[in-house]
């Protein structure tokens, strides 16, 4: 393929699966909450994603060894085994709430029983992932997300006051008149930034490099993809936040189901608005839940030593596929059991963050080795930016649980 | 690094192991060492009775109550070459180390669509 084509292709996949279930509810009541004041964080963490997502896309060109070989290596069984527990607890929740998320978007365009959507919702991405090749599946749901583009037509034509989202994008803590405002404005700064770095992307990055066969010659291409494709899907993030403060906001409206959020654009745009919306969010859910699954059977395989990828004959390797059907019946069991979506949605992007900082070490260990890296080890300006992220995802993960205690998740 | 000189801990142990066709076998999970005169590398250990002992006591009964006592011995003369990965003479189900066996293996290679590319 020609490689611009392909370096386009890329970015627009990269943009259209940067926002799941977890981004986009908390994005939009960000919005509603704060205005244009969390602006910042959404900037902060997608700085953060670039940093992590361009170190693991660069480690799997370089080496071509997966993260979990890596880990297990230097960490030592032990360790390693702790590492690899919770990352995929971390993915198992995430891939819960999208396949919850499906379920509601589901319900809203068709009708019917939630529990018997969230089974056809587990059909359909058994069905998909099994018949489909990595290379579809990722061009299919990451260009099929961009429908969700419409929220960003929505935030202009609701006219956001542009001096004020500029003053939004630099870090500020607004005045409130509780005490307990402060912590809940806490509480979605952490949630934000924890809901674009979401462990499970970087994972999943490196070992979708591996699948596509990169080489050390596809850094550059990797380090483009990256840097645009993930500034542009966070144009989406600040477009949901916009939707919030713009539509939501005034009319006192606090949209806890994910579905909620297409209101906006079907406000301006009647039917059609409506049905880009929930089909944009669909396939972005969808997209984000087979990249949970997989992402589970990647670390499990890379870590045991098994066979793995897509790219394989299915009965060379059994025991991978096995691991990502698993991945997606234990995810719909969750739901099944008839827990709140919403609540597992905020429970997996705060079991995210307070895990963050066991995924991201690794990441930026195995970065900076030589033996490991050669040439292509970290340089400077990586090396500073991914120790400053670590430190402040290290942070981020010590306030996580408290302040979701102590804001009853967000509730105040 | 030399070829007289091999570090077992960085270069071996957890390494992945390939057979011939580089196949995956699982990981070195633990290297057998004789001790009598020279010390040197009598076989390399795969399965979860000794990675078990690699857990602390709780989670060690936990993990061989869950995924059993395997051990699989492989003589240190059957490894061919060592790279980035331990590679073995034979294939892999001559060491016992195929995982194209068991229910696992049954199910899905009995799915439509489980032969092709």
């Amino acid at each position: 393929m020609n490689k611009f084509l392909e370096i386009f292709l890329g970015i627009l996949t990269a943009m259209g699966g940067f926002v799941e279930v977890g981004e986009l509810v908390f994005s939009v009541n960000a919005g509603v909450k704060f205005g244009y004041h969390l602006l910042w964080m959404v900037a902060l963490g997608t700085v953060g994603i670039i940093v992590f997502g361009e170190m693991s896309g660069r480690i799997a060109a370089a080496s071509s060894q997966p993260v979990f070989y890596f880990i297990r290596q230097r960490a030592g069984y032990g360790a390693g085994l702790l590492t690899l527990i919770a990352a995929n607890v971390a993915s198992l929740l995430t891939c819960a709430a999208e396949i919850g998320g499906i379920a509601i978007l589901l319900k809203l365009l068709f009708g019917g029983n939630y529990f018997l959507l969230a089974f056809i919702t587990l059909i359909f991405l058994l069905l998909v992932v099994w018949f489909l090749s990595f290379q579809a599946i990722e061009r299919i749901f990451g260009l099929l997300g961009l429908m969700m583009l419409v929220f960003v037509v929505a935030a202009f034509w609701f006219g956001p006051d542009w001096s004020a989202m500029g003053t939004g994008f630099i870090p500020n803590i607004p005045t409130f008149e509780t005490s307990s405002d402060y912590l809940v404005y806490a509480y979605f700064a952490v949630a934000l930034l924890s809901s674009i770095m979401l462990p499970y992307e970087t994972y999943f990055y490196a070992s979708g490099g591996i699948e596509d066969g990169w080489t050390p010659n596809s850094i550059t291409e990797n380090r483009f993809i990256v840097i645009i494709g993930f500034t542009l899907g966070a144009l989406l993030s600040v477009a949901l936040i916009l939707n919030g403060a713009l539509y939501f906001a005034p009319l006192l409206i606090e949209p806890q189901l994910p579905g909620t959020a297409a209101q906006a654009p079907a406000f301006l745009f009647g039917k059609w608005g409506l049905i880009l919306a929930l089909l944009g969010m669909f396939f972005a859910f969808a997209g984000a839940a087979i990249e949970n699954a997989l992402t589970g059977a990647y670390n499990i395989a890379q870590f045991f030593g098994w066979n793995w990828g897509k790219y394989r004959v299915p009965k060379d390797a059994p025991r991978f596929h096995f691991a990502w059907m698993v991945m997606f019946v234990l995810a719909a069991l969750i739901i099944f059991t008839g827990v709140d979506p919403v609540e597992v949605v905020e429970y997996s992007i705060v079991f995210s963050i307070v895990i963050l900082p066991l995924t991201y070490l690794p990441m930026l260990l195995a970065g900076r080795d030589k033996d490991y890296m050669g040439p292509y080890a970290n340089g400077w300006l990586a090396g500073i930016l991914g120790w400053a992220f670590f430190v402040l995802i290290c942070i981020a993960a010590l306030a996580a649980i408290p302040l979701l205690i102590i804001t009853h998740g967000g509730r105040g | 690094m030399s070829e007289h000189h091999l570090d077992i801990v960085r270069q071996v142990l957890d390494r992945p192991i390939v057979d011939a066709n580089h196949y995956n076998c699982g990981k070195v999970d633990d290297i057998e060492i004789g001790l009598e005169g020279q010390p040197k590398v009598i076989s390399l250990l795969v399965g979860n009775d000794l990675t078990s002992d690699r857990l602390p006591e709780f989670a060690r009964y936990i993990s061989r109550k869950i995924f059993g006592r395997r051990r699989v011995k492989i003589p240190w003369s059957e490894v061919s070459v060592i790279t980035d990965d331990i590679k073995l003479a034979k294939n892999a189900d001559e060491y016992g180390l195929d995982e194209r066996q068991g229910f696992i293996y049954e199910f899905i290679s009995k799915l439509p669509g489980a032969w092709k590319k």
